[in-house]
């Protein structure tokens, strides 16, 4: 009797703190995923929603306005432009009254140009008025609600929804239900991309160990650039940082149709070779090795491409083919059997087996789920321990499929549901086959488990483990554990950063033959660093920065890769992670403390420090340094890109107003003169003062006392402002009970003109106000 | 308000079982056990309409954490599930099997068989039909333990049997075993299910007393009821039933063919195409050119020594005496496109020569029919061969240079 889960597994210390950056950053900005606080309805609503218990509530609204904020060109374009006319954004009121001088701010040229001329012609300024909106208005309004919001009650100004109801039809250059449709339709797949992004899964890095025993030179091949869409194959391990750069373009010819997935023209090596440049985001990297030669997949959302990277050191990787397809592909796996084999499916249902030399080969096309209904387009490819049957996964299984007679040979394989006791809501994941460890067994992960499965024994897991990750793992590799140890399993997931390492020991064949034992998990899972557990180990930021950095590190992973090394009697395990930031490929290195499945006795042999100690080595600290600086540098600088806003200058001045004027003014020619003389001396204007204006002449008061704002303004305005508040403060109190009294008496006689003034216009009201306001502000302030 | 305290109590719920599950994967047993104990506050309010409930949840824990604690004790062990069983009445069972395991890991014997002849007894309520199941798996594993027992007196028996002396009791005790797990064993094979452990004890059992047709029943009941999963062991047990009993060729032969037939990769394949080699029959000897070749499509196969000189001595053979060509013929067509690259490239050449010479020898011999004698394969390894002065290999050249013809006829 042995039990399923037991046995002491392999031990491994984590040799370093945490995990430490192998590569420099990505120094193109990274541009931050979307959070779900972008689309989420923020404030009462949503504790609302959430009370009554449905989901997430997608902020529709807040994102539509964003739209017409973002691209009112879209929007409104050509209809704006045919009616702006009869849009007046100034901020005067609109009435036209007989008194020509009552208006008191002159329009905007805007609405001069708009309504043709103002002269006191009043049935032109009727039809000005009446055709005509005043924006400011309601814009007004707008702000007000706005403002508003928390309250309960809100009434809409009547005018906003006699506007909105008069404008719905033909304001928007889209139909406001089919732009609506569209933008809520982009927003629910950003959500479900947010909740769950399967199209890294697989991973974009991959480990391509040395080709020689003795070696210690292997590459790795990961996505760089500013949209990960540099492929780079960088040769590191002993000799680190040996790295080419280089540019490829990947050109867009297309060939005859096939399909829906189209041989394209090779991508041809220029300069130094070991970076490609693709025409799109590299979501995955599938490596294989075949007879010595290592074939490397890569995966974007409407190219596949593969590479040979040939035995020899140094030599070049070579592009083999392209093949363009019309609906994003979600797998691409090399074969590890034939050499140029690869299998790609695409979301829409179609599984290929592609050939270098043969071409495409089109085994199924089928947009339904295999077993029963499930609306992912996720299809996943894989190879089996036949070179001529491919696997087929969609998220409720998985079928083997012979490539010679697709249609009649196939048997099902794993099938979500009673038998191998699966959850209510699982889902397939990641299916991986691991001929590496035993040439029949797959791996397949659900959202809450792994389960391995042996092709002669189909449908009935073999093992089956609840992983309980927080989300579900998208990233799987497999390290063989030959002479009869474990297989080691690591686990990653994208958003958390998770990563586990398990193990388990496969079917062993005793030399009696006839007696096996099953397949077991052994000793505990264990969980490895995440990249975002490297912050605490980093020099000091000031807090901005520091929240800038933890957003960086905590960036979704896109890919996990390990290597087995052994150094005499030590082991380690290096295990890469790439994050979706870009470059940060990270490593984490775990000496064995016992490489036996003795218990363990090496551990003290391990030079690394344990886990005991969590402080970095001093190796490791100098990365951190050398990442950071190089981090800083890299994005520390202001973009290029963004130019300086600028104004279009025909919204704000007629064309009248823009003509020079044929004859330079007195101004003009004295502006030049003093720019001339300035640049003779080399020096520079320090203030642009032209001659003092001439002032206009101090306005003759009428009879009668003076109020005091206007021989403050008086003052200030024939530049003895300065005197005046001398005097000013210089009352004494007698003085000041004098000017008291005699206010009142002059607010009595103000009361009286305002009442009359008030009937007349309000701007004037307005302006007693206010002088009635600075009247009493001296007061407080005096002595 | 209670519903924010149901929040709250929630929240740190969660955020505790994080905890445990943190420290647990990074081996922090003596942590995740504190952690546990705050954990079981969590039953007080149940609340929760999850998968797994947090009784569920402390039970899988707790074990866990007493698997691998420096300081648990099989005391303390029994003390924790005797709690779990009281705590989920459900779960009683699962439990109950559990406990039993960790028991017999432990290597107490007596101790499981209390154990599960314990929980045999229990009633609750109405029985479920997953109560049902569990209830029969219970048996089935106490039939084991019976089995387990009954061996064990058969050995002591069989070596006091050679001293020529005879204690009744234990033979009685023995035939006690015997009824016990008989009756325990075949109530779960009757249940579609993968019981391999349960059969093989079975069968062992019944022939021991020798009741070969029930024996045979069983098997042939196990390998073919559609209601089974399809289980190649099934056959593999049947087939060593019947090479056990001197069965007659012909049901061997058949066993056989419907194990190629669910797995053509399978080991014992190999004894299945020697089988047929002798056979006089032509139609058996063009299946075992089917069978070996099949078992050659696969990965694992493709450094086997004994199967690529099966199929070089079968070929070998077709060609000497010229006959059933159009054999090889089918059998090449539809792997002419593929075999080349996954057998016969340059880099297996070089590789198979330095690791493996026999395997060169027969893999080159089969490439130089198949393929001409201008293959890679064959070129690589005979020139290797003539150079290193083998023997054997100056043999190989001569022959597939004088069978070059044979070559044009199958690829033709």
């Amino acid at each position: 009797f042995v039990p399923r889960r037991g046995g002491m597994g392999e031990s491994w210390e984590p040799a370093d703190a945490a995990t430490v950056p192998l590569l420099p950053p990505n120094a193109s900005c990274w541009v931050p995923s979307v959070a779900p606080q972008d689309i989420l309805y923020g404030g009462v609503l949503r504790r609302k929603l959430q009370a009554g218990k449905c989901g997430a509530a997608l902020d529709f609204t807040k994102q539509l306005s964003h739209f017409f904020v973002d691209h009112p060109e879209d929007a409104f374009g050509s209809v704006g432009r045919l009616l702006h006319q009869n849009f007046y954004l100034g901020n005067s009121k609109l009435k036209v009254s007989v008194c020509p001088a009552v208006i008191m701010p002159s329009p905007t040229p805007h609405l001069a140009a708009a309504i043709p001329s103002l002269c006191p012609l009043s049935s032109l300024q009727r039809q000005a008025r009446d055709c005509t909106i005043r924006m400011t208005a309601l814009r007004e309004g707008i702000n007000r609600l706005e403002a508003r919001r928390g309250c309960s009650r809100r009434h809409l100004v009547p005018r906003l929804r006699w506007f909105s109801h008069l404008s719905r039809d033909w304001l928007f250059e889209v139909p406001l239900g089919l732009l609506a449709d569209c933008v809520h339709e982009d927003l629910l797949l950003q959500w479900t991309s947010l909740l769950f992004d399967d199209s890294p899964t697989g991973g974009a890095l991959a480990w391509l160990p040395p080709k020689d025993v003795g070696a210690r030179t292997g590459c790795l091949v990961y996505p760089g650039g500013q949209a990960m869409n540099h492929l780079c194959i960088l040769p590191c391990g002993v000799s680190l940082g040996r790295e080419g750069r280089g540019h490829v373009a990947l050109p867009l010819a297309a060939t005859p149709d096939f399909q829906d997935v189209v041989l394209e023209e090779l991508p041809c090596a220029r300069g130094s070779p070991a970076q490609f440049e693709l025409n799109g985001r590299i979501r995955q990297v599938a490596a294989a090795r075949v007879d010595g030669e290592d074939f490397v997949g890569v995966r974007s959302d409407y190219h596949c491409g593969v590479w040979r990277v040939s035995g020899r050191t140094g030599a070049t990787p070579t592009p083999l083919q392209v093949i363009r397809t019309s609906v994003p592909a979600s797998c691409l796996t090399v074969s590890p059997h034939l050499p140029g084999e690869l299998a790609v499916c695409t979301q829409s249902g179609a599984v290929y087996l592609w050939n270098i030399e043969t071409g495409l080969q089109r085994l199924r096309h089928d947009p339904q789920t295999m077993f029963f209904r499930d609306h992912s387009p996720w299809r996943w490819s894989d190879f089996t321990a036949h070179p001529r049957v491919l696997s087929c996964a969609d998220r409720t299984g998985l079928q083997c499929l012979d490539t010679r007679a697709p249609e009649r040979c196939h048997f099902d394989l794993f099938k979500v549901g009673e038998e191998s006791g699966c959850q209510q809501g699982e889902r397939v994941v990641l299916p991986m086959y691991v001929g590496r460890a035993y040439s029949s067994q797959h791996l397949v992960i659900t959202q809450f488990s792994v389960y391995v499965l042996d092709e002669r024994l189909p449908l009935v897991p073999v093992l089956k483990w609840v992983h309980m990750m927080k989300a579900p793992p998208l990233f799987a590799h497999l390290t063989p554990g030959d002479r009869g140890r474990s297989h080691k399993v690591l686990l990653g997931t994208s958003r958390t950063q998770e990563l586990l390492l398990l193990q388990y020991r496969g079917e062993k064949r005793d030399s009696g033959g006839g007696s096996r034992s099953a397949c077991q998990l052994a000793g505990p899972p264990q969980k490895l660093h995440s990249i975002a557990s490297c912050l605490q180990h980093l020099p000091t930021q000031v807090p901005h920065q520091h929240c800038l950095l933890q957003q960086r590190l905590s960036a979704p992973a896109a890919g996990l890769a390990a290597a087995l090394q052994e150094d005499g009697l030590r082991e380690s395990l290096l295990v890469f992670q790439l994050s979706e930031a870009g470059d940060e490929a990270k490593r984490s290195q775990e000496p064995c403390a016992s490489p036996q499945p003795s218990p363990t006795p090496q551990e003290a042999k391990c030079p690394q420090e344990p886990i005991a100690s969590p402080q970095p080595s001093p190796a490791a600290a100098l990365r951190y340094c050398h990442w950071m600086n190089a981090l800083s540098k890299g994005c520390g600088e202001p973009p290029q890109r963004t130019r300086p806003p600028t104004f279009g200058q025909k919204r704000l001045f007629t064309r009248k107003e823009l003509e020079e004027p044929s004859a330079p003014s007195a101004l003009h020619e004295q502006a030049r003169r003093r720019l001339r003389q300035a640049m003779r001396d080399g020096g520079c204007i320090q203030h642009w003062d032209p001659p003092p204006p001439a002032l206009p002449q101090p306005l003759e008061l009428a009879a009668g006392d003076p109020d005091p704002l206007s021989i403050r303004l008086t003052a200030a305005w024939g530049w003895d402002w300065e005197r005046w508040w001398e005097e000013r403060t210089s009352f004494n109190m007698a003085q000041r009970q004098q000017a008291l009294r005699e206010r009142r008496r002059r607010q009595k006689r103000a009361r009286g003109r305002h009442s009359l003034s008030a009937s007349f216009t309000s701007s004037i009201t307005y302006q007693s106000e206010l002088s009635e306001l600075s009247d009493n502000a001296p007061l407080p302030l005096s002595p | 308000s209670s519903h924010e305290y149901k929040l709250n109590f929630k929240k740190s719920k969660e955020m505790c079982l994080s905890y445990i599950q943190d420290a647990m994967l990074q081996k922090q047993w003596k942590k995740a056990a504190e952690f546990l104990t705050f954990y079981i506050e969590s039953l007080e309010k149940d609340f929760s309409t999850e998968y797994m409930s947090p009784s569920e949840m402390i039970w899988r824990i707790g074990t866990e954490i007493l698997c691998h604690h420096s300081h648990s004790s099989m005391r303390e062990f029994n003390f924790f599930t005797e709690q779990m069983k009281s705590l989920g009445v459900k779960r009683y069972l699962k439990v109950c099997l559990e406990h039993t395991f960790h028991l017999l890991c432990n290597g107490l014997i007596d101790e499981a068989y209390q154990n599960l002849s314990l929980s045999e007894s229990w009633r609750f309520g109405e029985q479920t039909i997953i109560h049902d199941k569990e209830m029969k798996l219970i048996k089935a594993y106490r039939g084991l333990l019976d089995y387990y027992n009954w061996s064990k007196q058969k050995n002591i028996l069989l070596e006091h049997g050679q001293d020529g002396f005879e204690d009744l009791s234990v033979e009685q005790e023995m035939h006690g075993c015997f009824r016990k797990a008989a009756l325990n064993l075949r109530e779960i094979i009757t249940v579609p299910g993968v019981w391999d452990l349960f059969v093989k004890c079975y069968v062992d059992l019944l022939e021991f007393y020798g009741d070969h047709n029930e024996a045979r029943q069983v098997l042939n009941e196990y390998a073919y009821n559609s209601k089974f999963p399809a289980n190649p062991n099934a056959h593999v047990y049947l087939y060593q039933f019947l090479k056990r009993h001197g069965e007659s060729k012909k049901s061997l032969i058949s066993v056989l063919k419907i194990l190629h037939d669910v797995v053509p990769s399978h080991e014992l394949m190999i004894d299945f195409n020697i089988m047929l080699q002798k056979s006089k029959k032509r139609k058996r000897r063009r299946l075992g050119l089917e069978v070996i070749f099949a078992v050659l499509d696969y990965a694992g196969w493709k450094e086997n020594v004994k199967a690529w000189s099966c199929l070089a001595r079968q070929v070998k053979q077709i060609v000497i005496s010229e006959k059933h060509l159009d054999w090889i013929k089918q059998e090449w067509n539809s792997r002419k496109d593929w075999w080349p690259a996954f057998h016969f490239s340059r880099y297996s050449a070089k590789r198979n020569w330095q690791e493996n010479e026999s395997l060169s020898y027969e893999k080159a011999l089969v490439a130089g029919i198949l393929l001409g004698k201008d293959c890679k394969y064959f070129r690589y390894v005979s020139h290797q061969g003539c150079k290193a002065q083998v023997k054997r290999f100056r043999r190989l050249k001569k022959f597939v240079n004088k069978h070059n013809p044979v070559y044009l006829r199958i690829s033709g």
